[in-house]
């Protein structure tokens, strides 16, 4: 399984969405399963499943499913 | 360090007041851990009258509520969190018997995980030995969650 699939996977199971609801428009908030307690949720599980912690700013900048590619690539997770 | 809270000093860590105030004595609690205590259970408890007449017992809504304060107290006493207000964000619960009047709802919360403001726990309450109610929890401390949201 790649990183993405990794990735995607997380979205898919926390938000409990389908695969074609991953586009650049999925943002914090922009769907009803998508609120406070699932973004903790979604933070959580990326870091355990990427074995990162990650740093307060870049979970408040985690707005979004395209947004959260670049701020894990910050932490060396290729895709 | 694990220490104790009498029926007033635990008020600093529990914002809840009569009549919803459902812990009377914390016996045990370890900061960021765990938390023990008990809720007396007399015949002048204000919902015994109406739940119901002729059969009183504790409203499993109270069980729970007075679980999730427990586990409040465990969290609370963490420093820096002292007097702050949670919110219940998910639980899930079991009733296993009847709380009865003239009996002491012994309960034990302990904390899973404390992250970003949401902690996840359990707890169990026993009367006469016997478990009566257990519960998974999931409560927050909203203004420490609301540092972490992204900002729309």
């Amino acid at each position: 399984m790649t990183n993405l699939e990794k990735y995607d996977s997380v979205f898919i199971d926390v938000l409990e969405i389908e695969q074609s609801d991953l586009t650049d428009s999925l943002e914090y908030q922009s769907i009803d399963t998508w609120d406070s307690v699932a973004h903790m949720a979604l933070i959580a599980e990326l870091e355990d499943l990427f074995d990162i912690s990650l740093e307060m700013d870049d979970v408040i900048d985690f707005g979004s499913y395209k947004t959260g590619i670049k701020t894990l690539e910050k932490y060396d997770v290729k895709f | 360090m694990a220490f104790k809270l009498n029926a007033e000093e635990l008020k600093k860590y529990q914002p809840n007041r009569y009549p919803f105030l459902m812990i009377d004595s914390v016996t045990e609690v370890e900061p960021g851990k765990y938390a023990k205590g008990y809720k007396n259970l007399s015949n002048n408890e204000w919902y015994f009258p109406v739940h119901f007449p002729g059969g009183p017992n504790m409203p499993g809504a109270l069980q729970l509520e007075a679980m999730a304060q427990m586990l409040t107290v465990a969290l609370t006493t963490i420093d820096g969190l002292e007097g702050k207000v949670t919110h219940a964000l998910k639980h899930t619960v079991r009733f296993r018997k009847e709380v009865l009047p003239g009996e002491q709802l012994i309960i034990e919360a302990t904390i899973s995980s404390w992250k970003r403001g949401i902690c996840k726990g359990k707890a169990v309450g026993m009367t006469d030995g016997e478990v009566a109610c257990e519960a998974e929890m999931m409560i927050t401390i909203p203004e420490i969650l609301e540092d972490y949201l992204p900002k729309k």
